[in-house]
């Protein structure tokens, strides 16, 4: 029978009141941290014993807790979602780090991102992004028989390689240029691999790197970090798809423009 | 209160044809002056905002994640259902429908049912065009998968992220009507109360979780797609945020409250661990088709599973159900592995879990067969619990999954308020007492493509509604009310924490009561104590708990705690409703209702009815209803799995 | 206009890099193709020279585009890196890469910079002469230096850290990523790296060491 070990923290987090505010770090200590328990968890525990302290809890967001649905994410000593790779922060346990070890722990950054409050950040940018063209545009109702479009099964795999991408910003926030590439990549890269999208990859791709450049995230040069840290490892030749796709929209797509 | 069903007539097969004719339209040049407000962006949220505005209606959406593609159906892994019968075994829309009505072992309505097997085909249509990357066979065409024990291939799949992809297609299919502007999308935005204006649901009060800010919204009609209340139970597979606030706060403006007992408990999750634990995460079922339950034959055996010899295991399924063995249905896996805790012989280091051994399997087909098929669940295992099953039988408990129970809605899926709609898992509609898998995807996106965009014409169509405007005195009491009880919950705040409880102590206590009396299987005694108790803790928690910070400013405090507020009071009548139901029947077993095998026994008799509750004020009993169930097209059959 | 919407987006400026970078990579080829007679020996050097001298045509054309080249490549490149500085490394208290030998990729812009420099050096040096010398012995006099010789080494070591990641960042730029040729590809930037150092440093390293004495 596995006996539950534990371990001490020292927390240096992020506390910032909101976007307007200057932000600085505040240093916690934590003890009898289980190591079965989540990152999330362990914040949980320092947010119960703040409000105990009748202190103001740490903000950060987070809703599935089991890697989906792209809520969560910090910067874990300089790594967004922290050490182990391809786990989102809300699945990355305790057990990846060792008693005494401090940690800072800041929120996702980029110019794109707005800080909230403390770990909390406003990714909204990447809705603006998909709602510049990231779909199919296909009204509810008169949508052919499933079957009547036929995708081979290595290219449906290869589209569903990106459209894994769950939103979470670490592409963003670990890229030295704050580039969205990876994100954008991503969606374009699902819908230009499938037939479906093909009616709309020119106006698509013009669009949504028009609404990518506007929103103040940087240029991508390569430096592959996003890949790196990505939950879901998606893979940067899906930017060099977009990269193709956009090439070709610029030079070939049939809009006066 | 009028519990009419507004079942179309004509023959089972040809309701929603015969409905869609008779139901009243809107002229496309009218239905630019409707506003609809629709709460949550699920499948069944997102979905019906997208074809409501394509439709021409003026959407508001709302949704209390920073992003309208976070809702909880993303966590879906399994699949979805179709009646398309692409693999030419037997498959039809009558089959679909009498496996959902059996599978919610006949507490469910037949009309309702059998609409949502026929639009089910629409939905796969309709999602390929949207482009979700369903599996493919190596030819192109769309591949299936057997689940959740049904004998036909009838469930799509994108990898075991079903649900995610689903939920980005019609979050794509919202995303185009936010850039036409038809849909106004508010984000980080909680639904605090209902505003009804004339007996007719016409807005909502919502709480701006950005800044604290409270807001008046106003509309010709209010659709709620906010999910399940699982989270009553404190520990569930459910995302943290959901909750019962929505739904509540309908009730308690007379819409009817649904079976709020028949609440699914998955029987393959990862066991609790720690009092820290926050949630509770799900594994697929698929893993019982080769794993084997076992438990050590001796009570508080402490060795390890290696340790432990052939004949001291107790493999009780395959005994109990020689001919189902480990893949006998969700409740009686989750019960039965319950019943081998309580006396004493789970295992892990508290003793809620039992072994799900695949050792037998590797043997047979080789470790290589076996994570082909279950790596990506072996890998997640690993990730949580630090062990390796292939080396060590896996560990597995059962958890709150799934609430088929909510807000009864008519054929039409309207509440009993007019203008007042549920959609998806908030509804009770279709699940009866126990949802088939990959059945919860299916319903959230009909509801949503599919049938809220006929029947909510016909409600525009056949209804006189006045203009209502928000400075209406009806929206500033509800948002005068709103404001009261988030200076009542912060009433101990200003005094620092003293001899205070966290919103979390008295969820888990809370969580406790339900899991222990109100669970898998229940009885009169338990539930009666539950029931005396449950105002004890309701009131510890007003009195002593401590909410840090302001209410007019971002808090995740205070939005927990006034989730916690309702389930609270929701508990209620969650137990109520258990106590009252006094036959077992779908997931849970009323303990009072066995056969002499100790097996579940329904009874149809007294209880082939919908139980629907009705507020009658805070200190009174809540009015008991039933809606009677008819079945003309199938006859209910006793389930047996010996 | 299509055109201008291209070269403003942050995919078009890098294309621009990348077609640039190309460009001056396909020089460098050529470059080298010609520098290869100088291990034949100064005659053979000469002649080259010479020979490539009397189209004064072409010479001035080749001259006039590597121009427009470099100051493309250079301006679109500090113009990427002064907007991406707006982001900055330091917006975190602790910064750490997780991709290995990230060197080159962090410092493109510095070694840009410095291959800018030495290209000053080697036009004033080596275009702006005394055209009363002979060109093949001014080469033997100037990279037998030793300040001169080294400067010249370190500068085409920066080549090399340069090209290891502009290559491969070309090719992604341009769309090229297949797990197929990504191995061959990455083979491929290591190989130009280290073939452009021997080939350039092995000259003045050539006769600083005195084996080409016999020049």
């Amino acid at each position: 029978m596995k006996i539950m070990a534990t371990i001490d923290l020292t927390l240096n987090i992020w506390r910032q009141k909101d976007n307007d505010s200057l932000g600085e770090f505040e240093i916690y200590q934590l003890n009898n941290i289980s190591t079965d328990s989540s990152f999330l968890e362990m914040l949980d525990v320092l947010n119960e014993k703040l409000t105990r302290e009748g202190k103001i809890p740490v903000a950060f967001d987070h809703d599935c807790r089991e890697g989906i649905c792209g809520m969560c994410g910090a910067v874990i000593d300089g790594v967004a979602h922290g050490p182990e790779k391809a786990t989102t922060l809300c699945q990355l346990h305790m057990r990846n780090f060792s008693t005494g070890d401090t940690l800072v722990i800041e929120p996702f950054r980029s110019r794109a991102f707005p800080v909230k409050r403390d770990l909390m950040i406003d990714r909204s940018a990447f809705d603006r992004i998909i709602q510049s063209g990231g779909y199919v545009s296909t009204n509810t109702g008169g949508a052919i028989d499933g079957n009547s479009i036929l995708i081979p099964s290595d290219k449906a795999e290869l589209a569903m390689d990106a459209a894994a991408c769950i939103g979470c910003g670490a592409c963003v926030a670990s890229c030295p240029n704050g580039a969205a590439m990876l994100f954008t990549g991503a969606k374009i890269s699902q819908l230009c691999l499938l037939p479906q999208g093909a009616p709309e990859r020119h106006s698509r791709a013009l669009a949504m790197i028009d609404a990518m450049d506007k929103e103040g995230f940087g240029n991508c040069s390569n430096a592959k970090e996003c890949e790196a840290v990505c939950p879901k490892s998606i893979s940067i030749r899906n930017i060099a798809r977009l990269n193709r796709e956009y090439a070709k929209a610029a030079f070939l797509s049939e809009t006066k423009k | 209160m009028d519990l009419n069903a507004n079942i179309p007539s004509g023959p089972l097969a040809e309701k929603w044809d015969n409905h869609r004719f008779s139901s009243k339209l809107v002229n496309p040049a009218n239905r630019r002056k409707f506003t609809v407000i629709i709460v949550g962006t699920g499948l069944a949220g997102a979905s019906a905002s997208a074809t409501l505005a394509e439709q021409g209606y003026n959407v508001s959406t709302f949704c209390l994640q920073d992003s309208p593609r976070r809702a909880h159906s993303i966590a879906a892994q399994g699949g979805i259902n179709a009646a398309k019968n692409y693999q030419n075994d037997g498959d039809s829309v009558f089959r679909l429908f009498y496996d959902t009505i059996k599978g919610g072992d006949f507490r469910s309505r037949e009309a309702n049912v059998y609409r949502l097997a026929q639009v089910s085909n629409n939905i796969i249509d309709q999602c390929v065009a949207q482009g979700v990357p369903f599996a493919r066979e190596y030819g192109g065409t769309l591949a299936n998968r057997s689940f959740g024990g049904a004998q036909v291939s009838r469930t799509f799949y994108a990898r075991g992220q079903t649900g995610q992809q689903l939920l980005l297609g019609a979050y794509g299919a919202l995303s185009r009507q936010i850039h036409s502007g038809k849909v106004k999308m508010y984000t980080r935005r909680e639904m605090m109360d209902l505003v009804v204006v004339d007996g007719k649901a016409r807005g909502i009060i919502t709480r701006n979780m950005k800044n604290g800010e409270l807001e008046k919204h106003h509309a010709d009609a209010v659709i709620l797609a906010t999910g399940g209340y699982g989270n009553a139970y404190f520990l569930s597979t459910n995302a943290m945020s959901s909750n019962v606030t929505a739904a509540w706060r309908a009730y308690k403006h007379g819409a009817g409250f649904a079976n709020p007992c028949f609440v699914q408990i998955h029987p393959t999750c990862i066991p609790v661990h720690g009092t820290y634990q926050s949630k509770l995460t799900l594994m697929s079922e698929s893993l019982r088709n080769d794993g084997r339950v076992w438990v050590p034959v001796k009570a508080k055996d402490e060795r390890k599973p290696a340790d432990i010899p052939e004949n001291e295991r107790d493999y009780y399924l395959e005994k109990k159900y020689p001919s189902f063995g480990n893949l006998v249905p969700r409740d009686v896996a989750s019960r039965n592995a319950k019943e081998q805790c309580d006396a004493g012989k789970g295992v892990g280091t508290t003793g809620l879990a039992v072994y799900l051994d695949f050792a037998d399997a590797i043997k047979r087909d080789g470790g290589n067969t076996i994570l082909k098929k279950y790596g990506n669940l072996f890998q997640m295992y690993e990730k949580i619990t630090d062990t390796d099953p292939q080396k060590e039988p896996m560990m597995i408990y059962p958890a709150v999954h799934y609430t088929m129970g909510g807000l009864w809605v008519d054929y039409n899926l309207m509440t009993t308020i007019p203008g007042l709609f549920a959609l998806g898992e908030s509804n009770f509609s279709d699940h009866g007492a126990n949802r088939l898998g990959a059945s919860a995807l299916m319903q959230g996106l009909a509801d949503g493509y599919f049938i809220i965009g006929n029947t909510l014409a016909n409600y525009f169509g056949s209804t006189e509604l006045g203009t209502v405007c928000s400075d209406r005195e009806e929206f500033g009491e509800a948002k005068h009310n709103v404001g009261d009880r988030i200076h009542k919950l912060l009433k101990n705040s200003y005094e620092g924490f003293k001899d205070h409880i966290t919103v979390d102590d008295i969820h888990k206590k809370l969580g406790l009561l339900l899991w222990d009396n109100c669970g898998m299987a229940r009885n009169k005694e338990d539930l009666s104590k539950a029931l005396e108790e449950l105002p004890k803790i309701r009131d510890e928690f007003w009195d002593r708990v401590y909410i840090p910070g302001k209410g007019n400013d971002l808090n995740q405090s205070l939005e927990r705690a006034g989730r916690v507020a309702d389930f609270l009071e929701f508990g209620e009548i969650m137990i109520r409703d258990a106590l009252t139901r006094e036959e077992s029947c779908g997931c849970h077993l009323r303990e009072e209702s066995q056969t002499k095998e100790h097996e579940a026994k329904r009874d149809d008799q007294n209880y082939s009815h919908v139980a629907v509750w009705e507020y009658q004020g805070d200190d009174k009993e809540p009015l008991f209803h039933k809606e009677e169930l008819t079945f003309e097209n199938v006859t209910p059959s006793q389930r047996s799995y010996k | 206009m299509w055109i201008v919407r291209f070269f403003q987006s942050s995919i078009g400026k890098k294309m621009i890099m990348a077609f640039t970078g190309m460009l001056l990579f396909l020089f460098l080829c050529t470059h080298v193709m010609g520098n290869s007679t100088i291990y034949l020996g100064s005659s053979h050097f000469q002649h080259y020279a010479d020979t490539l001298h009397s189209f004064p045509v072409i010479v001035y054309l080749f001259s006039i585009s590597l121009l427009i080249i470099v100051s493309l490549h250079v301006g679109f490149g500090l113009n990427l890196y002064f907007k991406n500085r707006e982001e900055g490394d330091s917006r975190y208290a602790v910064t750490k890469r997780v991709v290995e030998n990230s060197l080159a990729s962090r410092t493109m812009i510095f070694s840009g910079l410095f291959i800018l420099v030495f290209l000053l050096v080697h036009v004033a040096g080596f275009t702006f002469r005394d055209e009363h010398e002979p060109i093949s012995e001014l080469v033997k006099e100037l990279l037998g230096g030793f300040f001169y010789g080294s400067f010249y080494i370190i500068a085409f070591s920066v080549l090399g850290l340069h090209l290891s990641h502009g290559f491969w960042s070309m090719l992604q730029t341009f769309g090229v990523n297949h797990p197929r040729y990504n191995k061959l590809i990455s083979s491929l930037s290591l190989f130009f790296s280290v073939f452009f150092f021997l080939f350039f440093a092995g000259i003045p390293l050539y006769f600083m060491t005195g084996l080409g004495s016999s020049y």
